[in-house]
């Protein structure tokens, strides 16, 4: 299929005129795009809930258990070196028509992934899951039944559960403090990509590389015998695994091409079409066994190994700097050899990142509620700078951008690094993208957030400068020591329960337990410093006790899971013969993730201004009214509200309360350390946590109750409270230390696409984000989509499919995701700028 | 007995003697694409639905 | 409060609570536990303002511009 326009027509400028960017989108890009967009199944569940059509795919879970069983006496990670490679060798394969790029986490483009090995909790909602079973679902049933029965206690969350402490266990389990899993069955895996994404290594050289260690290691063991060799034998083990699955990765990729092959051979009659499955059999023939030498092949390398990873472990995240890595590719095809038209190559790009938007594997209710629209937060981290700090944005950049707009997927999105040497033609095209309503790319402040790297984690400024997006906001560098292979979902934390905690002596009125210290009784409390320590006492309890977790299943993931593939690609782990995940040799990268952060900091200010200030209430009245979730008292409520602070209008009264909150914290997460024995330091963001934690955090003294959404970012004011302007929003956010005050701070903004529209918008829109940088805020986002089209596609979303906001650290489809998240992102002000 | 090897979407593996792959077209609800998995040339075929006599 | 939709009549808490689009504001949603529907509630007064259907908003626009230059008018 050629790469010309699916089809063009007068009605352009109307669709402009009214900005229905989606419609634009569809006649503008190419038939081939066009198809494989719509091609795609959705599998971001929608409002919690998995779309229809969509099933569970049975086929991997059944070769991986298999497989597993089979080879029981085997250590762990040869154990799963060995299921996984069986898994390789024969789970179903697909080439969707009009594809050039291959590889898909699941037998068949409608199926999700299920991580069988992870824990039983989430095998057991599996197979109460409404929907997902594939016909006949009676059969179905009693496989999954069959495989749950052979994992139930065996699976890695089950192991770490054991031998957490029991109280610990009970209070991570509520479900009140925090989200995730201690294991890295499921997370964010960081990538080395400066290993093996550069062009200059494939897996034939790394198993070469190993096969060489081997060797020497092998010397050692039949040399004098003492205790220095011993842990060598344990080293053998984890590199045979790594050559193990490394080989049968290339044998999964070698079944790809002779696919293709046998398509252009046997059963494709159109010349073109057998052209392109020919490529993409050479292609997959020399990818990822050799070096990358186009464009294709290097994105055809890092999807397969996105692919693989995922075959081997449930990653929530997909860290990625395309234009960076794939950059040098697209200048050598599109601009020196000319092997590729611009339109050829907008055709890999716009697939490269339709494959993305497909994947998807099942997920508990919990994280489809948390995730809202999407299956995992791919933000891929675009601009920024090259090791010696010169700008590294490049053609691939803007290609990626305008693509972006092609194609409008919610997922992978965009996080643009910028710095002062950014070009006009870049950031115009960052604007066009915000403009289109994709809400991303966001913006992150890269001279600030390079020196936030060096201050938490000590990575040397030429390993900072090469940091991507983890997961939705903490950079992580690409390099040997500095990217971190893992990082648990766990140290998640649903910070509005520090207040809440610090104003109920510890207990949980929603759960109905003791959760964290007795602190006292709130309703004797005579000042605002007593509240404060209570507060203090219950935020370093709540991440001291997420902190814990997360550090002993990282210690123990060797053990009890094991990442073979991942150690392959690993260069720290290759070089050494250590799982990836053990911190050996790592340099330590680790952050909380701090959920519904704003609430601490206006319910402190509130309770201060009104009770300890003003007295026109007592602690006794307040606790009460919070006790009855406000009912009968919305006067009381609203002057909570109305007669405080509230933060985001730079009143100092309460940005003081959140610069103390802060630093209080930052102290904390320097006495709390990882496995490397670095820092924790703390990213206040949401995901759509404040959509899920919404029945879950009682009733606070900034206004809000049980049930109510918290508010949407990390640092974002709560909506419709930020009454003084943008700049005074950008004044308060710009008192925070963004160096020294935590890892990474979200900021939520919405502007009014009447006032950003043409030049004019744009300029006002650059001096805007001048302000910005100039205050040294690390991070923004844009929605720029009107109430009413959102209006419209709550009353109409049949219409409305392609509307895309930004949610929190990820966009959405709008009609994807809850009337509650929805009401809560229209609700945040307009910015008149 | 019909076995695998007798059916129109075997493909016997030039490199491998003895192994191939099923491949099939499937037309889904929102694309099209071809599917394949490996089989052995002497798997009995008599229960599958999908045996397509060479 | 009675349940405009229905007529079924109950004390304000009876009427589950669902959310508050408008933390500044004092109209909540709420469901009829008889008829199930939508309705915003005028917390102060205790009453219903009507039920809510997919796309409605009683509280009215965002904050910012848009509402500022609607007041401006």
């Amino acid at each position: 299929m050629t790469a010309e326009p699916a089809k063009l027509d007068v009605s352009l400028q109307e669709h402009e005129e009214k900005q229905e960017w989606w419609w634009i989108a569809e006649k503008k890009r190419s038939k081939r795009l066009d198809y494989l967009r719509k091609a795609v199944w959705k599998k971001g569940a929608l409002g919690g809930n998995y779309a229809p059509g969509i099933k569970v795919d049975l086929e991997g879970p059944k070769l991986f258990t298999d497989m597993w069983k089979w080879w029981k006496f085997d250590p762990i990670i040869m154990r799963r070196a060995k299921a996984l490679a069986h898994v390789f060798d024969n789970i179903p394969i697909f080439i969707t028509d009009h594809s050039q790029l291959v590889g898909y986490w699941g037998s068949a483009p409608h199926t999700i992934s299920w991580r069988v090995d992870g824990a039983s909790i989430v095998n057991e909602e599996l197979y109460n899951e409404p929907g997902i079973m594939p016909e006949p679902e009676e059969e179905s049933l009693r496989k999954v039944a069959e495989i749950n029965d052979y994992w139930a206690g065996q699976t890695a969350v089950d192991k770490v559960a054991r031998i957490l402490d029991p109280e610990d266990a009970v209070k991570f389990l509520s479900g009140a403090i925090g989200w995730g899993a201690p294991t890295s069955a499921y997370g964010y895996s960081g990538k080395n990509y400066e290993y093996y994404l550069k062009g200059e290594r494939g897996f034939e050289d790394i198993i070469a590389d190993i096969e060489d260690h081997i060797a020497e290691a092998e010397e050692k063991t039949i040399g004098v015998p003492g205790p220095d060799i011993l842990h060598i034998y344990d080293r053998i083990q984890n590199w045979e695994a790594m050559i193990l699955v490394l080989e049968a990765a290339i044998r999964f990729a070698k079944r790809y091409a002779r696919l293709a092959r046998t398509m252009a051979e046997h059963l494709e009659t159109d010349e073109k079409r057998k052209e392109e499955l020919l490529r993409i059999a050479e292609t997959c023939e020399r990818v990822p066994a050799k070096a990358p030498r186009n464009l294709q092949e290097s994105f055809q390398m890092d999807l397969l190994i996105q692919t693989m990873s995922r075959f081997e472990a449930s990653e929530g995240a997909w860290p990625a700097r395309p234009d960076y890595y794939h950059g040098p590719f697209y200048e050598k095809d599109v601009l020196q050899d000319k092997s590729l038209t611009e339109e050829e190559a907008t055709d890999l790009i716009g697939e490269f990142m339709i494959r993305a938007y497909e994947v998807g594997g099942f997920g508990p209710r919990w994280a489809r509620e948390g995730m809202q629209g999407i299956t995992g937060t791919w933000v891929w981290t675009i601009g920024g700078v090259k090791p010696d700090g010169s700008d590294a944005c490049n053609a691939l950049t803007t290609a990626f951008l305008r693509t972006a707009r092609l194609i409008r997927v919610s997922n992978p999105t965009f996080a643009f690094r910028w710095h002062p040497k950014v070009s006009d033609e870049v950031m115009r095209e960052c604007f066009e993208c915000i403009r289109h309503g994709l809400g991303y790319p966001s913006f992150r402040n890269d001279p600030i957030l390079v020196a936030n790297c060096m201050n938490w984690h000590g990575h040397p400024v030429e390993e900072a400068r090469t940091w991507v997006h983890q997961a939705c906001m903490s950079p992580c560098p690409t390099t040997k020591n500095g990217v971190q292979p893992f990082r648990m979902a766990s140290a998640t934390a649903n910070c509005a329960k520090m207040v809440e905690y610090a104003l109920h002596n510890g207990y949980d009125h929603v759960v109905g337990m003791q959760m964290g210290p007795q602190t006292g009784d709130a309703r004797t409390f005579t000042d605002f410093e007593q509240l404060f320590d209570a507060w203090t006492q219950q935020m370093q309890w709540l991440l001291s006790l997420l902190v814990r977790t997360v550090n002993l299943g990282r210690y123990k993931d060797p053990e009890f899971y094991g990442r073979p593939f991942l150690s392959g690609i690993t260069e720290r782990a290759v070089e050494r013969g250590i799982d990836a995940v053990s911190p050996e040799g790592e340099r330590g990268n680790c952050w909380i993730t701090a959920f519904t952060w704003v609430e601490n900091a206006d319910s402190l200010a509130a309770v201060k201004k009104l009770v300890f200030d003003d007295k026109k209430y007592t602690m006794d009245q307040l606790i009460t009214a919070l006790e009855t979730n406000w009912d009968g008292y919305e006067q009381m409520r609203l002057d909570f509200v109305n007669k405080a602070p509230k933060w985001g209008n730079d009143d100092d009264y309460v940005d003081d309360i959140m610069l103390r909150c802060l630093r209080t914290m930052a102290k904390h997460s320097k006495v709390m350390r990882c496995t490397s024995n670095n820092t924790w330091p703390a990213a206040p963001q949401n995901v759509s946590g404040n959509i899920h934690y919404s029945s879950v955090v009682g009733a606070l003294p900034n206004g809000r109750r049980l049930g109510d959404a918290l508010y949407d970012g990390g640092i974002s004011p709560g909506p419709g409270l930020d009454k003084k302007g943008p700049t005074a929003v950008l004044k308060s956010c710009g008192k925070i230390d963004h160096v020294a005050d935590g890892r990474a701070f979200l900021l939520n903004q919405r502007l009014s696409p009447t006032q950003m529209a043409g030049e004019k918008g744009y300029q006002l829109w650059r001096a805007y984000m001048r302000t910005w940088a100039d205050l040294g805020l690390d991070h923004i986002q844009f929605n720029m989509v009107s109430d009413k089209t959102l209006r419209a596609a709550q009353k109409d979303p049949e219409k409305y499919q392609e509307v895309i906001v930004r949610v929190a650290g990820y966009s959405a489809h709008f009609v994807d995701i809850s009337r509650k998240t929805q009401d809560n992102i229209i609700q945040r002000t307009i910015q008149g700028i | 007995m019909s076995t695998c090897s007798d059916c129109k979407s075997f493909f016997p593996r030039e490199d491998e003697p003895g192994k191939g792959d099923c491949v099939r077209r499937v037309v889904d609800p929102r694309q099209a694409y071809y599917t394949t998995r490996p089989k052995n040339p002497e798997e009995d075929a008599s229960g599958c639905g999908e045996f397509r006599k060479r | 409060m009675k349940c405009p939709e229905c007529s079924y009549e109950a004390p304000v808490p009876e009427f589950r609570y669902l959310y508050n689009v408008r933390i500044d504001a004092p109209l909540t949603l709420r469901q009829c536990p008889q008829c199930q529907a939508w309705l915003s509630v005028d917390e102060l007064a205790g009453e219903s303002t009507g039920k809510v259907e997919a796309g409605d908003a009683p509280w009215g626009k965002s904050a910012g511009i848009e509402r500022d230059l609607e007041e401006a008018v």
